[in-house]
């Protein structure tokens, strides 16, 4: 047996998101206070902010709902005006390595292996400015990128390189790196489910687009000890704010029930009957579609 | 002289970074997830034998989201005492599901699971009879 130990936790006990969100009742609220209080989340544990960081929706499980949808891949919808060359800080450096990181999602979804070594190309020059070349064994990934039948493997390659990366970051006390990297994968991940429901207008996808509430908060929590770090962090937790605020009036509740299970495949199958139920005007979703556009477009923009 | 060693450990070190992400034994378990499953996320576990039966002592949260259909695959080592169990727990302390079933004794080793409600959800880990054990949780989307 040969698992690193680092990798090996043992009898975690985490408080999600330190109490800072969740259900009421049977509807889910954020914390009542507008703002997260900075002394509340510097008091994140080591294995609260691990936990979040796991939270965040992978984008590609948006890329997998799109293709349930039979939506077309398009490539407009990716940040090609990313030149890894011309990256001047590390916030741009690793919001950046997070938004190429959701677009190598949504490309590997699809099998475009063409686009992908591009944005492998800027992930890995990024990721060597950073000092974390060395997660990415870059050879492998290509290699499993032009071949069409290996693409579980490649999304097991990337994803835990990107795995990697955030571990490492946060364990060389370079957690503002690791958090801008994570928000940078939700905020394209958000950027795509919200660009392509304005031309595929599919309840499914607006629902998926109302439930990323559910996060922003510990999105927030993440950032929460770096917004007075520097002008950059400081819009950025600005901008997160903000679309926290345009989330307020989503609603989100729940309906009762128990689990079903069935045998097949001499595997176990629980069908859940308990649902959520996203309450959203087309006004709000509009004002999320649009603020998300804004944010992103920002910060790919900055250099 | 100083120069070479340096250079030595810098390579042993490089080795040990790239092997954490070719763990054969982790790598297999992904791909016995399915030809239809793709990868999400991958927990390993190690634990000893417990003092006392109880609670599954590895825990790690998780965003499961509705409409989307879920492999929880687990694997553990040939020296395992015992064999990886997993349940799963809502945001309200309910248990949803567990690969582990009581009545019969039948450990599974995959569970699919149809997610109707989105929300954060607590993966509990343990080996049967907390028997000491070192295994990998494997969570993949299936179709």
């Amino acid at each position: 047996m040969k698992l690193k130990l680092n990798f090996l936790i043992i009898a975690i006990l985490v408080v999600f998101a330190c109490g800072n969100s969740g259900t009421k009742g049977n509807e889910f609220v954020f914390p009542e206070a507008d703002s997260i209080p900075l002394s509340e989340a510097e008091k994140l544990s080591p294995e609260a902010i691990e936990d979040i960081s796991k939270n965040i929706s992978s984008p590609v499980e948006i890329a997998n709902l799109l293709q349930l949808l039979e939506v077309p891949f398009s490539q407009e919808y990716l940040a090609t005006s990313i030149d890894a060359n011309k990256e001047s800080t590390n916030f741009n450096k690793a919001m950046k390595l997070g938004i190429l990181g959701a677009d190598l999602g949504y490309l590997n979804m699809y099998e475009k292996t063409g686009s992908s070594l591009d944005v492998l190309s800027s992930i890995r020059k990024l990721s060597e400015d950073l000092k974390v070349g060395q997660f990415f064994d870059f050879e492998i990934i290509k290699r499993l990128s032009q071949n069409k039948s290996n693409l579980d493997s490649l999304l097991f390659i990337s994803i835990e390189s990107y795995e990697q990366i955030d571990t490492y970051l946060r364990n060389n006390d370079r957690g503002q790196l690791s958090a801008l990297m994570i928000i940078g994968v939700w905020i394209e991940g958000q950027y795509l489910a919200t660009q392509v429901v304005s031309k595929f207008p599919d309840k499914m996808l607006q629902d998926r687009i109302g439930e990323q509430k559910i996060i922003l908060n510990d999105l927030i929590m993440l950032i929460a000890p770096y917004c007075n770090k520097s002008t950059e962090f400081n819009d950025l937790c600005r901008d997160l704010q903000s679309l926290k605020d345009t989330y307020r009036d989503v609603r989100i509740t729940y309906t009762q029930g128990e689990p079903v299970a069935s045998e097949k495949d001499g595997g176990l199958v629980i069908t859940q009957t308990e649902t959520s139920v996203v309450d959203m005007s087309s006004d709000r979703l509009n004002s999320i579609v649009k603020l998300t556009s804004d944010i992103r477009n920002r910060l790919i923009s900055i250099n | 002289m100083k120069k070479y060693l340096i250079l030595a450990l810098l390579l042993t070190l490089g080795f040990a970074l790239r092997a954490q992400s070719t763990d054969p034994f982790v790598t297999k378990c992904v791909l016995n997830a399915g030809a239809d499953a793709k990868y999400l996320k991958d927990f390993r576990i190690q634990l000893g034998k417990a003092a006392a039966q109880g609670e599954l002592r590895y825990r790690a949260n998780m965003s499961l989201w509705k409409n989307t259909k879920y492999r929880f695959t687990m694997c553990s080592t040939d020296d395992s005492k015992g064999q990886l169990i997993l349940s799963i727990k809502d945001d309200a302390n309910k248990i949803i599901l567990s690969s582990f079933d009581k009545k019969t004794g039948k450990t599974y080793s995959f569970v699919d699971f149809v997610c109707n409600k989105s929300g954060i959800y607590q993966l509990n880990y343990d080996f049967s009879g907390g028997e000491q054990g070192s295994g990998v949780g494997v969570v993949s989307m299936v179709k």
